[in-house]
């Protein structure tokens, strides 16, 4: 039988940057089918085509079904409109003069949510349900929309034991009815229960797939991690000096609790997790962006305050934050000014930047971080991903911090500029930098830390060593129970 | 990938001023007088002295919609100190500039700690200014001032006049400020990604307050002028002249979404508004014609700028 | 919720200001009549509102003044809230001819007599107080005739494109320009009554024209004194007559000083005072004339002592 959707060969790029490189997939009609691997590996990218939000670079699609529909991991519904509102957008039933039938629309979606099991009123406002309310409310939009194509990314990220099942259910249900599901996943248990084909993909392209019996957990696991090793990288474990930040009970309600540890001068400090697991959201109650609800931050002995990231930075501590294009840098500006705009009061003088002191801490840290633009005056947003990446760190680096925290300093960046920006945070341990480094890349955090620190579900679930460590056993950690 | 601002900045709106003046000089050659340049120079002074305040605020991505009803205020205010024979001339000048500046401080304080959007809250300050223009002038225009004070408006130096050299003055002064200061950078940072600047750890908060606060002072500058151009406090002058200030920033090349553009593209966009407004009274353009043409080139002058830039 | 306090407060604030300027004519007994304004920011708007606080005082009636802001949408917002309160009477002193319009039909659809102050709307009200704006140009422009000898070049300063008071002394000074045929029109624009415009405008003509203008008729007061301060920075006031309308305090101040030629006096406080009066007698029920009509006066510096 001809299958619902095949791809073949899809290639796409971002800011010359492989996201997908030369894809193919076939799910077949009613079929649950289980997408996974680790975080970068393309399967949001390849989705993201199908549902026609992305444009492949090359390559061919073929879907012989009616409509594809995607729940994506963020819901995106209209909260200030009913539920009945939200599943008849932009199908609403209207007479000849465009005025809207409420009764009609209400009845539609009492049938819809009825169909599927949802136990919720049709005029209720959507911003009042809970997160699975909402999703329920998609799916059951998605079902009005006769989408015999369903693809759900990490659906289950904000459930609750009970909201799980009743998803299953729905899943279970939508399947009987020959609708077919693309399932994005890092769960285990999920996977195996509901997959009836699962894929693994890694840089960009799926590396296996078979039916859900083929797999056992550990080869799942060990496809996702992929090549082995790049021993050549790990770094040789360094002179540590003394304590230069301590974290005490750090904690923030629903994000993050009771963090506890110790980074020291000249050493690295993995967190490893999966993504939403809390990772990022630490690194940020450390460097005052989103400051902690409780907890003591100690910097040098001395416990602080710190509400914004100039306080932060006033007690020495830098950070290349997970999401350039938001916090990371200026795109309008030139490289020379994104450059000094943490350190800017060292290059003026009375208020007045000193534009000789200036360019020349600019043309210093574009050839120590080798920065490939046209010049320091180019504008950032005109440079490649990795470049950017060496801005925003030059721009950190230049604020000469004690403390340095990165979060993903390698994500989006080509293959080249990793391995730079790897010398270069090995260099920084070298000369006494106390490093925080949030990573999902696991060869990356074996490869640079001293100790790693698996975070789960808010939680420090375990320290590890990297020389006596497996990815697997990171992973296994790191999966929520 | 690798693009760079080839084209200068503003060169296109340049290259427009310049066709439109030469096309003026050649149906009136009564424009080009150096009586009639300094005409313009002077019609522009407080249109241009609103234009740069009003950069401040563009340039962080907000918007400052009270400035017409700052001039009417402070202009009244101003003339209420500048009766003859009262105070020295510096008094009601400083009285205008500081209740400009106040009303300023109020908007950035409502729009940092009050985090309310700058359309708003300059809104609800257009109202109230005006409102409080009229209290303090009892709804009637106040005059009978001093020569000293009038002065300001219609005096000149070096053939220039006044009004003239305090636009350049503040000009000049804001030029230096937002290109060579430490703050002026923090500006740019703050309007091109506030996100960004605050994780650099520029303060922002205060960063806005020094723009609303120069932006409401700078609207100060020019109730003073107006009103000693036309020799009264007027508590119904200024009415949409806001909006024209704006324009000649916007012309000028600053994104309403703050981060880009400057002083100079501001002073160019106002040369730009003076240039048609004088040159079709010299025409004797019909008033209806007027807005129909005065939209036409403005909206030609900005599609020739960023058609170069591209 | 420490955060809400701040607002909370302010609004709470807000209240009590407004409870302290609305008490000033409480609980009388006595006809209540509705007054909207065109705009109290207008210093001849003002007038009119002061005489008809004098005449109410005077004939104990209570005023309710609302300012519209030159808005006729709002002026008839306020004359729906003046029936809904039934007033006893209603004075308008209209934004607009067509769309104040409203106004007037809902008052007398009510069976509220509503009285026009100073300018027209298209349907009729109960009575009409004011002066013919036509007059008033015509006055203006006969002096400048006679001043030239029906001889000259006129520049004319407009008001405020399309509004009432703009399309009827337009009309008034072209009759006059019309029977003189020695006055040529050589300029005229607008400057939308407002003073720092009409300087600019002065300016550019001044540049254009030069010493070949003769005489300028600005459409009211306020640009006829922007018109003024340009001459006179240009040194070419005693070589220029100009004349405005409504014979404002800076004007007639402007008149007795001998810089402005003339203006032309509307009397405000007659049309307040009248309008109020007739809108009592409407109420009281006495007889009452349908059009009032306040008649104009030129103001030079001959009877100018008369104008305080």
């Amino acid at each position: 039988m001809q299958p619902l959707l095949q791809l073949e060969g899809i290639s796409k790029s971002f800011w010359g940057i492989r996201a997908l490189d030369g894809a193919g997939l076939s799910v077949a009609r009613g079929e649950v089918h289980a997408l996974t691997g680790e975080n970068g590996a393309g399967k949001s990218t390849l989705m993201k085509i199908v549902a026609g939000i992305e444009r492949p670079d090359s390559g061919a699609i073929r879907f012989t079904g009616s409509a594809v529909a995607m729940i994506h991991q963020e819901l995106l519904p209209f909260p200030e409109m009913t539920v009945a509102e939200n599943i008849c957008m932009g199908a609403e039933p209207a007479n000849a003069f465009g005025w809207l039938d409420k009764s009609a629309m209400h009845h539609r979606a009492a049938e819809l949510l009825a169909r599927l099991g949802v136990d919720v009123m049709p005029g209720a406002r959507m911003g009042d349900l809970s997160f699975a309310e909402q999703q329920s409310v998609e799916i059951s939009k998605a079902v009005g929309q006769q989408a015999d194509l369903l693809i759900m990314d990490e659906p289950t990220s904000a459930l609750s034991d009970r909201e799980c099942e009743r998803l299953f259910r729905i899943i279970g249900d939508l399947k009987q009815r020959g609708v077919a599901v693309i399932y994005i996943s890092h769960r285990m248990d999920e996977i195996f229960r509901l997959a009836d084909t699962i894929t693994v993909m890694r840089d960009g392209r799926p590396v296996a797939t078979r039916p859900a019996s083929g797999f056992d957990e550990a080869t799942l696991i060990s496809l996702m991690v992929g090549r082995d090793f790049d021993a050549a990288l790990v770094r040789q474990p360094a002179q540590t000096g003394e304590v230069a930040l301590e974290v005490r009970k750090l904690t923030r309600e629903a994000k993050f609790r009771d963090i506890t540890f110790t980074l020291r001068a000249g050493e690295i400090l993995g967190l490893a997790g999966l993504i939403g697991a809390g990772r990022t959201e630490i690194a940020s109650a450390i460097f005052g962006l989103d400051p902690a609800g409780s907890g003591d931050i100690v910097v040098r002995g001395r416990s602080v305050r710190i509400g914004s990231p100039a306080d932060a930075l006033a007690q020495g501590i830098a950070m290349v934050t997970e999401d350039r294009k938001r916090y990371g840098f200026v795109g309008d500006m030139g490289v020379r000014e994104n450059v000094t705009l943490s350190s800017l009061r060292r290059y003026s003088a009375g208020g007045f930047v000193r534009r000789g002191a200036e360019d020349a801490a600019a043309d210093e840290q574009i050839r120590a971080l080798s920065i490939r633009a046209a010049g320091r005056e180019q504008q950032v947003k005109y440079l490649s991903g990795g470049n950017q990446q060496k801005v925003v760190l030059a721009r950190a680096l230049l604020s000469d911090p004690a403390i340095l925290i990165l979060d993903e300093p390698t994500r989006g960046v080509d293959v080249g500029a990793k391995a730079e920006i790897y010398g270069l945070i090995a260099r920084l341990a070298r000369q006494g930098k106390a490093i925080l480094l949030v990573s999902s890349e696991m060869n990356e955090i074996l490869a640079l830390s001293d100790r790693i620190l698996v975070i789960r579900e808010g939680a420090i679930a375990a320290e590890v060593t990297p020389s006596r460590t497996t990815p697997e056993e990171i992973l296994s950690y790191a999966m929520p129970q | 990938m690798t693009k760079t601002r080839k084209w200068p900045p503003q060169l296109g709106l340049a290259i427009a001023l310049a066709v439109l003046m030469a096309g003026l000089a050649a149906a009136r050659p009564g424009f080009i007088t150096l009586g009639n340049l300094v005409n313009l120079v002077r019609q522009i002074s407080i249109n241009g002295i609103l234009a740069v305040g009003v950069t401040y605020v563009l340039l962080t991505g907000g918007v400052d919609l009270s400035l017409g009803s700052l001039v009417a205020l402070t202009g009244v205010i101003a003339a209420t100190f500048a009766h003859p024979g009262e105070y020295a001339v510096v008094v009601p000048v400083s009285a205008g500039i500081a209740a400009g500046a106040l009303c300023g401080a109020i908007n950035g304080v409502l729009v940092t700690r009050g985090r309310m959007a700058p359309f708003v809250v300059t809104l609800g300050m257009m109202t109230s200014a005006r409102g409080l223009a009229l209290l303090a002038s009892g709804g009637r225009p106040v005059s009978n001032l001093s020569t000293a004070f009038t002065r300001i408006g219609s005096g000149d130096f070096a053939g220039i006049p006044a009004p003239t050299w305090i636009l350049l003055a503040v000009a000049a002064a804001s030029h230096v400020f937002l290109r060579n200061m430490r703050m002026g950078r923090h500006v740019y940072a703050v309007g091109g990604n506030e996100s960004a600047a605050r994780a650099s750890g520029v303060h922002v908060n205060k960063v806005k307050m020094v723009c609303y606060t120069v932006c409401g002072a700078m609207a100060g500058l020019a109730g003073v002028v107006l009103a000693s151009r036309i020799t009264t406090g007027q508590p119904n002058a200024g009415i949409g002249y806001e909006l024209d200030a704006i324009a000649a920033v916007v012309i000028g090349g600053t994104s309403l979404n703050g981060g880009t553009g400057g002083v100079s593209g501001t002073i160019l966009g106002a040369l730009l508004i003076g240039v048609i407004n004088n040159g079709l009274d010299l025409l004797n353009v019909s008033s209806y014609y007027q807005q129909v043409i005065k939209g036409v080139i403005i909206v030609g002058a900005v599609w020739l700028d960023r058609s170069k830039k591209s | 919720m420490k955060r809400s306090s701040g607002p909370v407060a302010a609004l709470a604030l807000a209240g009590c200001l407004l409870q302290a300027c609305s008490s000033s004519g409480s609980a009388k007994k006595g006809p209540v009549i509705g007054v909207s304004l065109l705009n109290v920011s207008n210093e001849f708007i003002v007038m009119i509102n002061q005489a008809m606080d004098a005449k109410a005082k005077e004939l104990g009636v209570q005023i309710i003044v609302n300012d519209a802001q030159r808005s006729a949408d709002r002026q008839v917002e306020q004359v729906e809230s003046f029936i809904a309160q039934k007033v006893d009477a209603i004075i308008l002193n209209p934004c607009e001819v067509e769309a104040s319009s409203p106004a007037v039909d809902k008052a007398i659809a009510a069976g509220i007599p509503i009285v026009n102050v100073n300018s027209e709307t298209r349907s009729t009200p109960t009575a009409f107080v004011g002066s013919r704006d036509e007059e008033a140009a015509r006055i203006a422009m006969e002096y400048i005739a006679k001043r030239l000898n029906g001889k000259g070049n006129v520049t004319m300063m407009q008001g405020f494109m399309g509004q009432a008071g703009q399309i009827k002394r337009d009309t008034g000074a072209r009759e006059v320009l019309a029977k003189n045929p020695g006055l040529k029109l050589i300029a005229q624009q607008t400057a939308e009554w407002d003073r720092a415009k009409a300087m600019s405008l002065m300016e550019n003509w001044i540049q254009s024209y030069g010493a070949r203008i003769n005489a300028v008729f600005a459409q009211n007061d306020e640009m006829a004194m922007g018109a003024l301060i340009a001459l006179e920075q240009a040194r070419l006031k005693d070589k220029v007559i100009v004349v405005g309308v409504d014979a404002i305090a800076d004007a007639l101040a402007a008149v007795r000083d001998g810089r402005l030629d003339a203006t032309v006096f509307q009397d405000a406080r007659g049309q307040g005072a009248a309008a109020v009066e007739t809108a009592v007698r409407i109420v009281r029920k006495q007889p009452y004339e349908k059009s009032v009509m306040i008649p104009f006066q030129l103001v030079t510096r001959d009877n100018v002592a008369q104008f305080h």
